[in-house]
């Protein structure tokens, strides 16, 4: 037990390291974007004079030299207050929470998807190696993989909402609706499906090839051959020892998989309009809103060390051989 | 176009006030009731439209908030809060009579010392245009609590042009005097005198007004109230149309290319009009401190390369005139007589440049520009492709820079960029927007909407600064006509199109667009039949 | 000649191997095929394909599909090219950095790699081309800055193997220099792995780049396959070709690379082949 505490409590160390590097880094790199707040909103109004720009200046806090504003908000963030956002007029971390459960949703749905549906057919080309099944998958797998994720999300689009009129072109809900409980989920559901069918079909294909190929290798090895002469049931080495232990890379993959999770959806949630946290990240770059994207940076990089950690974790679970530490 | 009426006299004043200021609407039964459904895109940063005038605030805004004149369609002065005015013969004192029994949306009156106090200290504070014009006034006063007072220190002509709600909106003393404006807690919820109330916002959802029950126009409101629907996406907001879910979006809600296509759908009605207090023009900007923009030969060559009815046609599906000059045709003074025509002509253009020496060199081309293209929307990139494609012909390698809003507004006020396209707004008058580009006394760097070019032209600061001071309209009429003859004739930018923004509603519901305000005015005539 | 046969033997990447040499040849033959600037304005728009001698049809200002598709084979391979040239060398240097000395400069790079490998890495990008204004450079540099980590890691995996094998033992005998070494002894005998990541990584900088140039943070002059579905995006229910045909482009550029890459892994490493393999 203290072994694993240790570990834990190495990790979070390391943890804290790296968000106030991530901090300081994105802190100045947006700085060096051309362009100010001020000068956004002056653009968008249409009119702007010297004390305009001045005065914005000074109310974002602009005026003071760079290091000093790197304090304050260094300050803001010990006591979880992530700043406020210039354009919107609200507190980052209400604007960030507003919108992270429907990018959480979007890419848990498509993980899940991708996991579930993934190692499925990774097993089943893998018990049915070289067979007319497994090239199906293979070449399946193949390419989706190798399709970009917009074009596939556009082409969805094309099929199943534009010319077969099955599903939502956009967005999550429908305007104007007013659902409420059962109705609402269920049209959230219905919005949900082209969005995370196209986000997941990708790690699909990346898990179905993982899952093939570990257990193609595992199936080689010693203790499943002993299970063989032992008389055990094909079903129940494929489970109990081929898949448990070719779990393992799916299981690390899934962890380096995390960051992307967060960040790539910017691509779905453009496409779909899905009101998310990726796409609140490409605005504020588009309006220099800096504080929104840093608080953005540091929720998204919390996320990915939260689930490495976790998939460190279960990762020790699923194989005890692994000591903690190492 | 020349004629515009100008109503200066005291007579014509008093008969506006008399006919209640109706602008140009339907006679129909009005009835009450009815929600009308709106999209915003994108959403605004605020509402209240005294600290902030970007496109999606004044849409909600102007519901709320008021100023003391509206505009119809020809940009005649139409009573607001004000109810009748007076101009001194001598052009220096106006003298504005405010409506009775206006209240606040918190219940508390309507004064003369609400207009002085936004005037005088909470306009001039924050809002740039606002500023402008105030700076003008000798003194604002109020002699009653029903009458205030602008004095002007000399003749401006266009001074009754600066009372639109967005360039002059009314701010209740009772909450901001005294206070740091920007920083009030009740920005939150925005408090004005107009036909509907702030209700709730829903952030990325939706913006609720209701109906104000104490408005100062008896039965009006007809609508229960409005609602502006946030759709961040361009085909989500044509669907919306379609499908009925919304019953108006405006400007650049829906793509151009999609436009013609919902209008023609039989619940949808088309309006054109409605942005005559904006009337922008989009034009490419040129830093003449290089050569060869110095030389106005390269300019004109360029007018001669680009064909403006393509642009119109193929660019902005028939939404927008070609531009031929500084004024746009529906802003006052314009003049069709006196601008110089610069025909589509790529023989004239190779002309001018062989004139100027760029004789065509390696695979033809004659010179290497670079060109920043507009970050607020694809229409803008296709616009890029096109000029580019058009200059090439011509011999004119163009190598387009791409910027998004911040890195754009920098580099343009910082002069840091060879040409760049840019759209600007005119609000009226050309002393109110249009001067600002040409005139030398407004080169100014690190502020965009300037004259960024550093074009120099004593006879044009002349004329932009005696015109507004004419009180008789034929002189300022001949001022302005000169202008524009000389400014076509140097080309200090490259004009490409006058824009028109579609409004499109559904047509169960009546008198919506009904001013020179369009989408942004009150909606207090709107009713649903 | 031994390698080829053990490439030849994975159907899969000789398939791969046909089509990718049909994308370079698309993108050498461009101008030949189609003179013209795919910028160039040649017909109506909206033209379906097959209509009025336009194979792909036009697009939203009537230029030409097919001469888009031809023309942006080059823009995509040169630029998917560069910015993996650029990841590798942050990649090997660093790994090999770190691989060879160990002790406390591997974990300072190991460290560094970590960071950014934490930060969303398609953010990052995003923000980076932001910043520094679309350009072929600025898109180049920051696909190959987000792009490194996984490179170093493998570079380092290698050199720790290698240094403490015999070859790089006598070269230290011999008194060579650190750097000699690194470049000159272990590098040569660290490729393969490196060959196989780096084709992967070309496709996966196609891949940025398309979705870059979709989202607009292209570089404006150059039309990609990217760029062609993004200005498409708007259009889509009245003209589906114009986001179509460029979507087939990059998956079938992106399989490709991919194919070769794995059919390049396994003739590199014969003994890590897998058994079943089609």
């Amino acid at each position: 037990m203290g072994g694993r505490l240790g570990f834990i409590g190495q990790r979070l160390v390391k943890a804290v390291f790296v968000i106030l590097g991530i901090i300081v880094l994105n802190f100045l790199l947006i700085r060096l974007a051309p362009g100010d707040p001020a000068l956004v909103l002056a653009g968008e109004a249409g009119a702007a004079d010297p004390k305009f720009l001045a005065d914005l200046r000074r109310e974002f806090g602009l005026d003071q030299p760079v290091w000093r504003q790197l304090l304050i908000y260094m300050q803001g963030i010990l006591s979880f207050d992530l700043g406020f956002s210039y354009r919107q007029k609200q507190p980052i971390l209400d604007l960030i929470m507003a919108r992270l459960p429907q990018t959480v949703l979007l890419t848990g749905t498509a993980l899940t998807f991708a996991i579930v549906v993934g190692v499925s057919l990774g097993a089943m080309a893998a018990r049915h190696v070289g067979s007319w099944w497994d090239s199906a998958i293979t070449t399946l797998a193949l390419l989706v993989y190798a399709m970009p994720q917009f074009w596939l999300g556009l082409m969805l689009v094309l099929l199943f909402s534009v010319q077969l009129g099955w599903l939502p072109t956009f967005g999550m809900n429908t305007i104007n609706s007013g659902f409420t409980g059962l109705d609402h989920a269920l049209d959230v559901g219905r919005h949900l499906i082209l969005p995370s069918l196209t986000l997941g079909l990708f790690f699909m294909a990346v898990y179905a090839r993982l899952t093939r190929a570990s257990m193609l290798e595992v199936a080689d090895l010693d203790f499943v051959r002993t299970g063989r002469a032992k008389g055990l049931s094909e079903g129940r080495i494929q489970r109990r020892y081929i898949l448990r232990n070719a779990l393992l890379p799916v299981v690390t993959y899934a962890g380096l998989q995390a960051g992307y999770l967060v960040g790539g959806s910017i691509l779905i949630e453009t496409v779909f309009a899905w009101p998310g946290i990726g796409r609140l990240a490409f605005e504020a770059v588009l309006v220099r809103d800096y504080n929104l994207l840093l608080g953005i940076f540091i929720v998204a990089s919390v996320l990915v060390i939260a689930f490495n950690l976790l998939t460190d974790i279960l990762y020790t679970v699923v194989d005890p051989r692994i000591e903690m530490g190492t | 176009m020349a004629s515009r009426r100008q109503v200066l006299s005291s007579a014509a004043g008093l008969l506006a006030g008399a006919a209640i200021g109706m602008p140009r609407m339907a006679r129909a039964q009005q009835k009450r009731g009815g929600v009308l459904t709106a999209i915003l895109n994108p959403e605004p940063p605020l509402l209240v439209l005294g600290l902030n005038q970007q496109a999606p605030t004044q849409l909600v805004a102007g519901k709320i908030y008021q100023g003391l004149l509206r505009y119809d369609f020809d940009l005649k002065p139409l009573p607001s809060l004000a109810k009748s005015w007076t101009v001194s013969p001598d052009g220096l004192t106006y003298t504005f009579t405010l409506q009775e029994g206006v209240k606040w949306h918190d219940g508390a009156p309507f004064t003369a010392d609400d207009v002085v106090f936004s005037c005088t200290k909470f306009l001039p504070e924050v809002h740039p245009r606002a500023r402008a014009s105030f700076d003008r006034c000798e003194s604002i006063t109020a002699p009653d609590k029903g009458t205030v007072v602008f004095k002007l220190k000399e003749v401006f002509e266009p001074f009754l042009y600066a009372f639109l709600p967005a360039g002059a909106p009314m701010m209740p003393k009772h909450i901001y005097d005294g206070t740091d404006f920007r920083a009030n807690p009740k920005n939150a919820t925005p408090i004005g005198t107009g036909p509907f109330k702030f209700k709730e916002w829903v952030r990325g959802s939706h913006i609720t007004l209701v109906r104000n029950d104490e408005y100062w126009k008896p039965g009006r409101p007809f609508l229960d109230g409005v609602t502006y629907r946030v759709i961040p996406d361009a085909a989500a907001r044509a669907l919306a149309i379609e499908t009925g879910q919304v019953d108006l979006a405006q400007g650049n809600d829906v793509e151009a290319f999609d436009v013609q296509r919902l209008a023609a759908l039989p619940h949808v009605e088309l309006h054109k009009k409605g942005y005559e207090t904006v009337a922008p023009i989009s034009w490419i900007e040129i830093n003449h401190r290089t050569a060869p923009f110095s030389d106005k030969r390269f300019r004109q060559a360029m007018m001669h390369a680009i064909d403006r009815d393509f642009i119109v046609k193929n660019i902005f599906f028939g939404l927008g005139r070609p531009a031929s000059g500084p004024i746009n045709t529906a802003t006052r003074f314009h003049d069709a007589k006196s601008v110089k025509r610069y025909p589509y002509d790529t023989k004239k253009a190779e002309a001018l440049l062989n004139e100027m020496g760029l004789k065509p060199g390696a695979g033809g081309v004659r010179a290497r520009i670079k060109m920043m293209v507009l970050p607020y929307g694809e229409v803008w990139v296709r616009q890029a492709e096109y000029v580019k494609q058009a200059l090439r012909r011509v011999g004119i390698d163009v190598t387009l820079e791409s910027n998004d809003a911040g890195g754009w507004v920098k580099r343009i006020g910082d002069w840091d960029y060879e040409t760049s396209f840019d759209f600007v707004s005119q609000f009226m008058d050309p002393a109110m927007g249009v001067a600002r580009t040409y005139i030398s006394s407004n080169i100014r760097r690190g502020v965009p909407f300037t004259n960024t070019m550093g074009y120099v032209n004593k006879r044009v600061d002349e004329l932009f600064e005696q015109a507004p001071k004419q009180t008789d309209p034929a002189k300022a009429q001949a001022m302005y006509s000169e202008l524009q003859a000389i400014l076509t004739e140097d080309v200090p930018v490259v004009w490409l199109t006058e824009l028109e923004f579609p409004v499109l509603i559904n047509k169960k519901f009546r008198n919506v667009n009904i001013d020179a305000n369009g989408p942004n005015s009150e909606f207090d005539e709107a009713y649903l039949a | 000649m031994d390698f080829l046969r053990r490439f030849a033997r994975n159907k899969g990447a000789v398939v791969g191997a046909v089509v990718l040499s049909a994308v370079v040849l698309l993108a050498l033959a461009a101008p030949l095929l189609f003179p013209e600037d795919p910028w160039e304005i040649l017909g109506p728009p909206f033209r379906r394909p097959g209509e009025m001698g336009f194979l792909l049809g036009t697009d939203t200002l009537g230029r030409d599909v097919a001469a888009g598709i031809a023309h942006g084979a080059r823009v995509t391979l040169l630029l998917s090219l560069v910015s993996t040239a650029v990841a590798l060398s942050i990649g090997v240097v660093l790994g090999a950095v770190a691989g060879y000395h160990g002790g406390w400069v591997d974990d300072v790079v190991m460290r560094f790699t970590e960071f950014f490998q934490t930060i969303p890495n398609f953010i990052l990008l995003v923000v980076l081309v932001a910043i520094f204004t679309p350009s072929i450079t600025s898109i180049v540099v920051a696909i190959g800055i987000v792009s490194w980590p996984p490179l170093a890691r493998i570079v380092r995996g290698e050199f720790l193997t290698l240094r403490s094998r015999e070859f790089v033992q006598a070269a230290h005998v011999l008194g060579q220099s650190s750097p000699r070494i690194i470049f000159g002894e272990i590098l040569p005998n660290a490729l393969s792995p490196v060959i196989v990541s780096a084709s992967l990584m070309v496709a996966t900088a196609v891949l940025l780049e398309s979705a870059l140039s979709f989202l607009g943070l292209g570089d404006p002059n150059l039309m990609s396959w990217g760029y062609m579905i993004g200005a498409a995006r708007t259009v889509i229910r009245q003209a589906w070709w114009i986001s179509f045909f460029p979507g087939v482009a990059i998956a079938l550029t992106v399989l490709a690379l991919n194919l070769v890459g794995e059919g390049l892994s396994d003739a590199m490493n014969p003994r890590l082949a897998r058994k079943g393999r089609a």
